[in-house]
This record gives structure tokens, C-alpha cells and sequence, in this order.
């Protein structure tokens, strides 16, 4: 369905969206609930993941004969950009790669439970830091868990001859480590046990690999609104913070400094968008993974750029804790290497990448 | 390998290079405590006391200041190998403004009397110095500052708010930058006062910083009496003062040592990640690695200066942009190359040799305080390049 959208309908689908999002998360993010949950466990609200689920969130892409919404990447990442800016905590990002696995295969699972937000159901599918391998090694420790300490079941996929099987095991005698990170979230580390875990499906691979394709552009429009939200913020300050007897903000080294993170922002919307618009006109293979590392490439790099920048210009201000700009830094540290780093998309890039005919 | 014998504070100076290499090496050996190399952040004044006073009792702890004043008097080239070796073992920086900022000052513009009331204090460890200019609306504008010290008999009257004042909770003196006259022009009216902490009327208050740790502080003063004899160099000279010793702030900051520390951490991180062979980081690494060999031998330059007895122009400016730049690419490295463990709060493994995202954070404020390189590039374009404006 998605696909066949004309454009008027995509822009009016995309500002429901934008619209439903801001039910949720008020316009500049709530930042006393996002402090109040931070370097605590899960690190989340389940009744705020509830209420996603309700909203047909976490099955928006998953079509609608299987309970979720049916709608494009396009729309995905314009709720993922409005979830950034308010720098929502709860496991969106990789509970709807799930989502898209289980439904991909049927419709298996815990998927109706996912689908409403009941549970939390990640993909244990990462064996090293800044890969999108997925090499399925029955015992091999599954890294980099999202939220981990709210886990309620974890997929796992699993190479069987050439193949990629796919796995549930419960979370509840799950052995998993969780680190914390420093957007006051964890990752988890799991340690697959099998006798444990139910067979879902024989092969996951393609699927896996469109997810995480999928995942890596959610989480560039995700950083797209953190970047935002975080300039938004500088410039306001620029604009009101005095020395020197005037506004900073009329500084011309400031100036330019703000010209040129707005032409990154520029770049990674640009970026972003034309990659969700590539994937919803049905791009596939190299194609679909070209224009999803353009994007990821820009928005790491890029978000990484403007919140750093965002800290020097406020000053001493911005390297407390209290102020809210440091959050969007620490968001970025955490999300710029998610689904694989700038270096890795821009390899990638370059493998799948015909170089451009006259 | 021979025994390396440590001679006397007062004989290091005039030991070959490689041999006081070695002798740095072996004295930190005897004396560092194990468990304080590569702190994870910033080391409160109970946590590096013991090493402090260990310094200080070997007389180590000012190899800058001349030996007639308790110094090392170490020669530029020593200075820098001592930087070197300590970044090179770990050792955590203690508190020294006293050391780096408030000794000099007292040396060069301190009477007679201040010199033996205050230099022998900060060898001995007595005092512990914070320092107290920016307020909330003089940052960059510092001589914006407003904090006012009225003469009232023998006492000036402090009144006013510091703020940013790095571990002022670990300190018992601050030296302020006061308003003495309020109808100069704002530079004019500016004056330097010693007070101590334990004044009435002095309240402190930890602000909790990007780390996560309360390293810097508000500072109020509410009615402060503070003796006259507190004020260093003349009345309403104090800017002037400042603006020298803010000379030896740049100086500090340009010199090598985070940088220096960081490349090493880069390289460590680069190994156990498996990119150290990869040959476009290898390009990279050698960029970085030129930077901080270039950087140090122009730190070397200005460091000769400061030996000769000249004073530094404007362009040390140059050494902290450079510096503080250097290693924030360091650390923007490390977290380009460690995927997801770029975003964990902890070190990496427990190892605080891969303290990747705690390094990079700390990073973040070098180019903000001592003057903010958006300001140190005003200083260059204009004082250094004759440029109008
Ligand atoms: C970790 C840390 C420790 C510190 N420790 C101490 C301490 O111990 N004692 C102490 O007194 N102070 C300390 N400071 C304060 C520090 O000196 C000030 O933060 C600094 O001078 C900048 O002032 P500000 O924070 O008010 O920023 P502002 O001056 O408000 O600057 C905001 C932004 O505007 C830019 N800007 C301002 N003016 C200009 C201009 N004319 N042209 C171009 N750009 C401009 C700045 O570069 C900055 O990017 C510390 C600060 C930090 C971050």
C-alpha cells in the first residue's frame, strides 16, 4: 500500500504522523520525565511503550493483515524526527525491527504482544561493535542490546547449514549483563541459550538485512531531530545571551559557525528523506543499501557536529549537567554508531555504490 | 639495567635529559600510588591528597617556580619531559592553580611579605587555591564583573557571585577579581584579592558538570571582610595582572600533556578494536601523532621565553587553540572507532585505559575555559595580525 501513495497523500500522512507524535511528546520533548528515567532500570516507561504500541507505533511499517498500521519508512521517520527532538528513551527503534522480522515471516510469535506494546521483544542479532553482520553463532554473546534491562523476550536468529533460523527465548532466566550508557539508557549483553529458546523460523537472513537496513535510517531521522532540537537551542541562546554589551548572536565568527551547521542539517534531511522515499518506492538490495548509508553516514556525522558545536556555544552553560543541550550530546554519542557508524555506511556505500554515468 | 638513584630536588636541573628521563621515571615508580594512575575523571582533594603531600615533602611539586623559592627550576626542555612522563604513567593532575597560576603571580608582583606569607603554604600543601573570576554574566566579557570589594577600615568588603570556580570545595583560598572602582572604565577599576575561604559570609555550591561530577562551583559572597593586606600589586591594577597571568594559563593549557595522554589512549582503543593495522587509520593516527609532535616543539619555543625571563605576547594564544583542538580530534577519533561502545557511560571493559566517551566528554570544556578559542581567535586576528576591528 505504501508505495502506491501520490505525493499529496504522503505529505498529509506524514503530518498525521508529525501531529500524533506531538500527543505524546510535547514540542521540545518532556526533559523531566526523560531526567527522571535516565541511569535508572529499564530506563523506560512501559505504560509510555503502551501507549506507542496503542498508537500503532511499533507497527507502523508491519501491514495491516497483521495488526500494524501499513505505513512507509517515510512516515516512520518523520515520527522517529519528532521522537529525537524530545529525545524519547523507549526501545521504538529496534522493538519495530522485531516487529517487521515477525511479521516478515507470517506474522510469528509474540508478535500481537509487540504490537501493542504488552512486551518488549528485541533482536538479538549483534555479535561485534560497528557491524550489520549477522553471523548467527548459536554461542556466541549477543552485544549491544537496546534497552536491554526491559527486555521481555529476545529473538534470536541463528545460522543453521546456510541458512538463518530465527528463535525466541524469554527474557526471564535470559543471562544478560547490562551496561549503562550515557544517554542514561543500557545495553545488554546475552548469552544465547537455546534449550531455552523456541524455533520461529528457518530463514530470517533477507529479512534481517531489510530491518536493519530500515533500523539504520529510523535512527538518522531519530539523530535529524536531535541535531534540530539542539540547534533550536543554540540559536535561541545566540540570540539572547549578552557580553560584550550585545547579543552573541551578532558575533560574525558565531554567525558563521551557525550557517554552517544549518547546511548539515540541510544535508542530513535531504539525505533522510531521500532515502525513506527510495525505500517506499520498493528499492531493494544495493539500491535500498546505498541510500540508507548516505543517510546514516550524514546523520552521525553530522549530529555528532552540531551538539558538540551546540555545547561550545553556550559556554560554561553547556557543560552542566542541569542544562538540557548535554542530553542531546550524550543521545548522539550513543546513537551515531548505532546500526553501524559513519565509516561503516560510508564502506558500505561505496561497495554497493555504482559510480554515477555521464 | 643500572639502579637509577634520585638526586636531590635542587640537582635535577643539572642532569642530561636522559638521565633525568630516567630518574622521572624511577621517582614515580617509588612514589605514585598504583591505584590512582588514569583516573576516570578529575580527582577530588581527598583522593590525591597523599600524593600532593608526597610531592611536596620530595620537593617536586613546582618544577617551574625558581629554586629560591622552593621550584625546580627545571629548564624547558625538563619541564617537558617531566610532562611526559607523567602523562605517560598516569598520574592524575592535582589541584594547581596555586602551583601554576596564583605562585607565579605572587613571585612576579607579590611583596615581600606575600611571597613568605603565601609561596611556602602552597609547597607545603596548606593552601589549596580555586580561582575566582567568571560570574554568571562576565564570561568571555570578564571585566564585566561586577563581585565589589568596598574599603571598610582595614577590610575590604567583598560582595558578588563567582561561578564556574573549578573545585572551590576542595580549596581553603580563592583569588578574586574584585570591583574596587565603579566608575572607571571597566578595565580600570578591576582589583586582585587573596580570601580565604573559611570567611564568613562565603557560600559554596557544586554544580554537577557534563561528567557527571561536581568539579566546579558557585561562590557567593555575602558581606566578606577580607584584610587589606590581601590585595596583590597596586589598587585598580588587577586586570592588567590577570591578562599576564592569564599568559601562564595559555601556557599551561597549550601544553601537550591531554593531548599527549589521549593519543596514547587512541592507540590503545585502536588495538583492541582491531583498526590499528587498517591502513586509512594509520593515515589518520600519523596525522594526529604530527599534530602533537609539531605542537610540542612550538610549546618548546614559548616555553624557552618564559625561562629567558620574557613574557609571553599574545600569540601563546595560538598553543591552546592548537592544544585544546588536538585533543578533541583525539577523542572525536576514539569515538568514531569504537562502534557502539563509543555510547557506553563506564569504560570499556572496566579498563580505564579505554575510557572512550569519559575522555571525549572531558575534552568538550578545554575549548571554553582560559578564555574560549572563539575569544583566543579574536586575540590572534587582532593583536597578533593587526587586523582592524
Ligand atoms: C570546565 C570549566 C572550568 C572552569 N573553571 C573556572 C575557574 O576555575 N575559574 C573561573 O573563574 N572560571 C572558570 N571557568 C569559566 C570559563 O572561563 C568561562 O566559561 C569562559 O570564559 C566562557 O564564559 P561563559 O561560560 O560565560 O560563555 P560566554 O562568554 O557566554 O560564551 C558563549 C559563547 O559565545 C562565544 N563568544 C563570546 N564572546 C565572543 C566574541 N566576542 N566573539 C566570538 N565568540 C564569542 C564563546 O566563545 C562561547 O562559544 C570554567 C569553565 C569551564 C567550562
Amino acid at each position: 500500500m505504501s508505495a502506491a501513495l501520490d505525493e499529496s497523500d504522503r505529505a498529509e500522512s506524514i503530518r498525521m504522523i508529525r501531529d500524533s507524535a506531538a500527543a505524546v511528546v510535547p514540542p521540545g520533548g518532556d526533559m523531566k520525565r526523560v531526567r527522571s528515567l535516565r541511569f535508572q532500570d529499564p530506563g523506560f516507561e512501559a505504560g509510555l511503550f503502551r501507549q506507542m504500541g496503542e498508537m500503532g507505533w511499533i507497527g507502523l511499517r508491519v501491514p495491516e493483515a497483521h495488526g500494524g498500521s501499513g505505513l512507509g519508512l517515510s512516515e516512520m521517520c518523520a515520527l522517529a524526527e519528532e521522537l529525537g527532538a524530545g529525545l524519547v528513551p523507549e526501545p521504538l527503534i529496534p522493538c519495530a525491527l522485531s516487529a517487521g522480522l515477525l511479521s516478515a515471516l507470517g506474522g510469528v510469535g509474540p508478535l500481537a504482544q509487540l504490537l501493542t506494546g504488552e512486551k518488549v521483544v528485541l533482536t538479538a542479532w549483534q555479535e561485534k561493535a560497528d557491524s550489520l553482520e549477522v553471523p548467527g553463532s548459536p554461542d556466541a554473546p549477543r552485544r549491544f542490546l537496546p534497552m536491554a534491562a526491559g527486555a521481555d523476550i529476545f529473538l534470536l536468529p541463528v545460522r543453521e547449514g546456510g541458512r538463518i533460523a530465527l528463535y525466541e527465548q524469554p527474557a526471564a532466566r535470559a543471562q544478560v549483563t547490562v551496561e549503562r550508557t550515557q544517554d542514561g539508557g543500557n545495553f545488554g549483553t546475552l548469552q544465547p541459550k537455546l534449550g531455552d529458546a523456541k524455533k520461529l523460523a528457518d530463514d530470517v537472513g533477507e529479512a534481517l538485512a531489510q530491518g536493519l537496513d530500515e533500523a539504520a535510517l529510523v535512527t538518522s531521522a531519530y539523530l535529524l531531530g536531535v541535531m534540530e532540537r539542539a540547534f533550536a537551542m543554540t540559536l535561541d541562546y545566540l540570540k539572547t545571551r549578552q557580553q560584550f554589551g550585545r547579543v552573541i548572536g551578532t558575533f560574525q565568527a558565531l554567525q558563521h559557525r551557525a550557517a554552517d551547521l544549518k547546511m548539515q542539517i540541510a544535508l542530513t534531511r535531504a539525505s533522510v528523506e531521500a532515502a525513506a522515499a527510495t525505500l517506499d518506492a520498493g528499492a531493494t538490495g544495493d539500491a535500498r543499501r546505498a541510500a540508507v548509508s548516505r543517510a546514516k553516514a550524514r546523520a552521525s556525522e553530522a549530529s555528532m557536529l552540531v551538539t558538540r558545536q551546540a555545547i561550545q556555544l553556550h559556554g560554561g552553560i553547556g557543560y552542566t549537567d542541569e542544562y538540557d543541550v548535554g542530553l542531546y550530546l550524550r543521545k548522539a554519542m550513543v546513537l551515531a554508531n548505532q546500526y553501524g557508524s559513519a565509516a561503516l555506511h560510508r564502506r558500505r556505500f561505496m561497495a554497493v555504490s555504482p559510480e554515477v554515468e555521464e | 639495567m643500572d639502579a637509577v638513584t634520585i638526586p636531590p630536588p635542587d640537582q635535577l636541573d643539572s642532569l642530561d635529559d636522559d638521565s633525568f628521563r630516567l630518574v622521572v621515571r624511577e621517582f614515580l615508580r617509588q612514589n605514585y600510588p598504583e591505584e590512582l594512575r588514569n583516573p576516570p575523571h578529575r580527582l577530588h582533594w581527598n583522593e590525591c591528597k597523599d600524593w600532593y603531600h608526597k610531592l611536596a615533602e620530595k620537593g617536586w611539586l613546582c618544577p617551574g617556580w625558581p629554586k629560591e623559592y622552593g621550584g625546580l627550576g627545571l629548564s624547558p626542555s625538563k619541564q617537558i619531559i617531566l610532562t611526559e612522563e607523567y602523562e605517560r604513567y598516569g598520574v592524575a593532575r592535582t589541584p594547581d592553580h596555586g602551583i601554576v597560576m596564583l605562585g607565579p603571580l605572587v613571585i612576579r608582583y607579590g611583596t615581600e611579605e606575600q611571597k613568605k606569607r603565601f609561596l611556602p603554604k602552597i609547597l607545603t600543601g596548606e593552601h589549596i587555591w580555586c580561582q575566582g573570576y567568571s560570574e554568571p554574566n562576565a564570561g568571555s566579557d570578564l571585566a564585566a564583573l561586577r563581585t565589589e570589594a568596598v574599603l571598610d577600615g582595614d577590610h575590604y568588603v567583598v560582595n558578588g557571585q563567582k561561578i564556574w570556580t573549578t573545585l572551590a570545595t576542595d580549596a581553603n583560598w580563592i583569588f578574586l577579581l574584585v570591583r574596587t572602582d565603579k566608575q572607571a572604565k571597566k578595565q580600570e577599576g578591576i582589583s586582585f584579592l587573596l580570601v580565604d575561604m573559611k570567611t564568613p559570609g562565603i557560600t559554596v555550591k557544586p554544580i554537577i558538570n557534563l561528567e557527571l561530577h561536581d568539579e566546579f562551583c558557585e561562590v557567593f559572597f555575602d558581606n566578606v571582610r577580607v584584610p587589606k593586606e590581601n590585595l596583590v600589586g597596586q589598587l585598580n591594577k588587577g586586570w592588567d595582572m590577570a591578562k599576564a597571568l592569564l599568559g601562564f594559563e595559555r601556557i599551561f593549557l597549550g601544553s601537550p600533556r591531554q593531548s599527549a595522554y589521549a593519543l596514547s589512549r587512541l592507540k590503545i582503543l585502536a588495538e583492541r578494536m582491531g583498526v590499528w593495522e587498517d591502513e586509512t587509520f594509520q593515515d589518520r593516527y600519523a596525522r594526529l601523532r604530527l599534530d602533537l609532535e609539531d605542537l610540542k616543539a612550538l610549546y618548546g619555543t614559548f616555553v624557552v621565553k618564559l625561562k629567558r625571563g620574557e613574557s609571553l605576547g599574545p600569540d601563546v594564544s595560538m598553543l591552546k587553540i592548537i592544544q585544546t583542538e588536538l585533543f578533541q580530534r583525539i577523542t572525536d577519533t576514539m569515538l568514531e572507532i569504537s562502534g557502539e561502545n563509543a555510547g557506553l557511560l563506564e569504560p570499556m571493559e572496566g579498563n580505564r585505559d579505554l575510557n572512550i566517551g569519559g575522555l571525549f566528554i572531558q575534552a568538550r570544556p578545554a575549548t571554553i575555559y582560559g578564555g574560549s578559542n572563539e575569544i583566543q581567535r579574536n586575540i590572534l586576528s587582532k593583536n597578533v595580525l593587526g587586523l582592524p576591528g
